[in-house]
């Protein structure tokens, strides 16, 4: 048992001090204790278990919770978050209702191509020429935006009708989106934990030197670490298109955010390299809850992105903490 | 031993544990002014722990701190500091883009705001050549110094804090040797003025160098403290380890293949030109010089990690590209790095997936990966390098140097029968025990068809594994000696190139 270690970065970071906390910090009991804490709210909370309440719940965090599974692969392989995955639903949502013409299944496979290229091309900016992945999220949101309003003249795109309908499908009485989003989760803690890409998603975001040194061919993962998430903001895009019969590029506003929360509040480390899809599903499952509850508490739209705000420097605060 | 003197610093049966963890035990240690103390033991022993109680980092759990001879308790590295006793860490605190003067003085409470004073100046010029850094402007800016200068301005500026007491963990690491003489002359020099110096390091040699007298730590118990000159080599490896020492280098085989990695001509801006050398198979080389020569350069772009290499390689008579890793692990060409912390190893992820890193595709087909697979894998990988299989699952950051190193090494361990392995730095930061087990692992490589190219700054090493060494000098070969031919004062004095009349390419 070396419980201190002579030389290398972090041997003063790691003392067993924080060895402790960490471990209580990550550590399930907490997490548990959490999720029922807000159980208990959430069921105090009059009308929250209320069909109507638990339908908005589905779809909220269904819809956060695919944004949240494509952006824990960013957090994890080490590029901390994409303030573009939103503007990317909005993009997806768009295209899925410009060419519902067509037939939804044009339609659908149009919206995700193109998430995934808009995704995917950011990806490659960051991987091989190491650009800064908020900066690079960020001039994107902006040609993104300017695309999408030069595009569709700043217009609300309406679907054909009924084409998409089957997206308000409920299949035992879930709604699809959250069935989607289930399946999202299921396949994305299969990626991160099954495929050798998972590995090397860690690995780059555990330590990028060293991934180097070991082989993997960085830019490539980092593409696929962002398609992956173009293809579940994607997903994303075609719930919203569905569910609104229409795209625009309101409705993808503020996923980013609120998955980036879901993702820290479940517990994936912002440094990268640590944390799992799975954890990211507790973490959709408060904040969506939270968001609900906020509303039928009376609570105005903005109280919820204050509340989104706090929840994310918490985790940040406390993350930072843990590691000092 | 009994100092001579009354001691200036004493530790008095300090104990302090962490958790379940014991880490110090009684330890119990006193200095006297102007006497040199090394402190050795294996990772883990307790050197850490005990610097950061008299430090003031950690308080002890029980025991006394006594500094001349008034017992004290002290609250952190400022009190300390206050009290004379400084810390010079390895990981220097030097801010890179203020002067030389600025960093002596930076933090010190009795600078005034207004603080270019002319006293002030007066006092870093003399704290400066009494490290031996007269030469230096005091307006320059730190970034600009080299290491071993960077750590003399590291002593400069606990000078300034009036430090009686100054402790020193591994100044040498990362240091060539110029700059370590340059480092050692300076102790000297403030061991006369009657400070003492407390001085941490995994070189051997350089206890005997500088050090009047020398404790020993293991399991966090105190072993002995002895004068050096009472003590020799072996005795204190025994005394690290707790038991007799069978022998630090494994014999070589005399059974050297056909050639595995030939080098011819090989260039990088910047640092090598046209070097050339040939590794048979079973056979350890190490290319040899000190920071500057291009002998670590030279092996990290045969590992494919220099783009901008040229020259020709081949590897079992099949040609090797630089500047690719993975055209590189194609040839079974690994790489252990100097650097392990920021590059060897993913301190976050688990022992087992470390160990499995440049081996994803034995793992399952198709991109898929076997959990199942993989812990079998790694815990013959362990078993392999003598990692404990009870730690597979440890977050490689909990583990010590030498096990991280370990890990390090068993990632390049593979099935097939020939490869080479690059290797700098092999045990750099890795205790006694471990590094004499990672020699016996170079060792069984080799037997098993590995030809291993090494760099090291370690002579002792370098004489003790080495079938064949190329010294450099500057970039360029000076010459090769193989076997018997292998001498210490030769190779040194052709990495140093004090004398001119050298036999060489350069």
């Amino acid at each position: 048992m070396e419980i201190a270690r002579e030389r290398g970065a972090g041997a003063a970071a790691t003392g067993p001090r924080s060895e402790w906390i960490v471990r209580i910090g990550t550590g399930f009991p907490i997490r548990f204790a959490g999720l029922s804490i807000l159980l208990v709210l959430a069921v105090i909370t009059p009308g929250f278990t209320a069909a109507p309440s638990l339908l908005s719940l589905i779809n909220t965090g269904s819809l956060i919770g695919c944004v949240a599974v494509g952006m824990t692969f960013i957090t994890l392989s080490g590029n901390i978050m994409s303030f573009s995955l939103g503007a990317t639903t909005g993009v997806a949502a768009i295209v899925c209702a410009a060419l519902s013409g067509f037939g939804a299944v044009p339609a659908l496979a149009s919206a995700i191509a193109v998430a995934i290229v808009v995704s995917a091309a950011q990806g490659f900016i960051i991987g091989y020429f190491r650009a800064n992945p908020i900066i690079v999220s960020i001039a994107a949101l902006a040609l993104i935006h300017g695309a999408a309003e030069f595009a569709t003249g700043s217009k609300t795109i309406y679907a054909a009708e009924n084409v998409l309908d089957f997206l308000k499908a409920k299949v035992g009485g879930i709604p699809l989106a959250g069935l989607v989003f289930l399946a999202s989760v299921v396949v994305g803690q299969v990626i991160q934990s099954y495929t050798q890409f998972g590995q090397r998603v860690m690995m780059v975001g555990s330590n990028l030197r060293a991934a180097i040194a070991a082989g993997v061919q960085t830019w490539r993962t980092v593409t696929a670490v962002y398609a992956l998430a173009g293809l579940f903001a994607g997903l994303a895009g075609i719930l919203i298109a569905g569910r609104y019969g229409a795209g625009t590029m309101e409705y993808g506003e503020g996923y980013d955010y609120s998955a980036i929360a879901g993702v820290l509040v479940g517990g994936t480390a912002i440094a990268g390299g640590e944390g799992s899809v799975s954890r990211s599903f507790f973490g959709v499952v408060v904040i969506a809850s939270v968001t609900v509850m906020l509303l039928l508490r009376g609570f105005e739209t903005e109280y919820q992105y204050l509340f989104i705000g706090l929840i994310v420097l918490a985790a940040v605060l406390l993350q930072g903490r843990l590691r000092a | 031993m009994k100092p001579p003197l009354a001691p200036i610093l004493e530790a008095r049966a300090v104990a302090k544990s962490f958790g379940a963890v014991q880490a110090l035990r009684d330890v119990s240690f006193a200095v006297a002014p102007g006497e040199v103390r090394g402190i050795c033991g294996e990772n883990g022993a307790g050197k850490s722990t005990l610097i950061k109680i008299l430090t003031g980092v950690h308080q002890s759990d029980r025991g006394t701190i006594v500094i001349d001879g008034a017992e004290r308790r002290i609250e952190g590295p400022l009190h300390a500091q206050a009290l004379g006793i400084a810390f010079v860490s390895q990981e220097l605190s030097i801010a890179p883009h203020l002067s030389v003067e600025d960093n002596i003085w930076l933090g010190h409470r009795d600078v005034p705001l207004l603080h270019r004073r002319r006293a002030l100046r007066q006092r870093a010029r003399e704290v400066l050549e009494l490290v031996g850094l007269r030469h230096l402007a005091v307006d320059v800016r730190a970034s600009t110094l080299s290491l071993g200068e960077r750590q003399l301005l590291e002593i400069a500026r606990m000078l300034v804090r009036n430090a009686r007491v100054l402790i020193l963990d591994e100044p040498t690491a990362t240091l060539s040797d110029r700059e370590i003489a340059q480092v050692f002359a300076t102790l000297r020099r403030l061991k006369q003025q009657g400070r003492t110096i407390i001085f941490i390091t995994h070189r051997l040699a350089e206890i005997f160098e500088i050090c009047d007298s020398v404790t020993v730590l293991r399991n966090g118990y105190e072993v002995g403290s002895y004068a050096t000159s009472e003590v020799d080599r072996t005795g204190l490896i025994e005394a690290m380890l707790g038991r007799p020492l069978e022998q630090m280098y494994p014999q070589a085989p005399s059974t050297a293949g056909g050639p595995a990695l030939v080098v011819r001509d090989l260039h990088i801006p910047g640092s090598v030109r046209s070097l050339s050398f040939v590794v048979p198979q079973g056979c350890i080389a190490c290319l040899v010089g000190q920071i500057g020569s291009g002998a670590t350069e030279a092996v990290r772009a045969l590992a494919g990690l220099v783009y901008t290499a040229r020259g020709e390689a081949s590897v079992g008579g099949r040609p090797l590209r630089f500047g690719s890793v993975p055209k590189a692990l194609a040839r079974n060409v690994r790489f252990v790095s100097e650097e392990r912390a920021a590059e060897g190893v993913f301190l976050n992820l688990s022992v087992r997936e470390n160990l499995l890193a440049t081996q994803l595709d034995t793992l399952g087909a198709g991109g898929w990966m076997s959990r199942q697979r993989l812990t079998a894998a790694a815990g013959r990988l362990a078993g392999m390098v003598g990692i404990d299989g009870r730690r597979l699952r440890s977050r490689t950051r909990e583990l010590s140097g030498g096990n991280q190193q370990k890990v390090a090494v068993g990632r390049s361990v593979t099935s097939h029968g020939t490869g080479v392995l690059l290797m700098n730095e092999p045990t750099r930061g890795v205790d006694v025990g471990a590094r004499a087990e990672i020699y016996v692992l170079m060792r069984r490589l080799c037997n098993q068809g590995y030809a291993i190219l090494m760099t090291s700054a370690d002579i002792e090493e370098v004489v003790g594994m080495s079938d064949i060494v190329v010294t450099m000098y500057r970039g360029a070969k000076v010459a090769e000696y193989a076997g018997d031919a292998i001498d210490r004062t030769r190779v040194l004095s052709d990495i140093i190139q004090q004398q001119t009349a050298m036999a060489g390419t350069a």
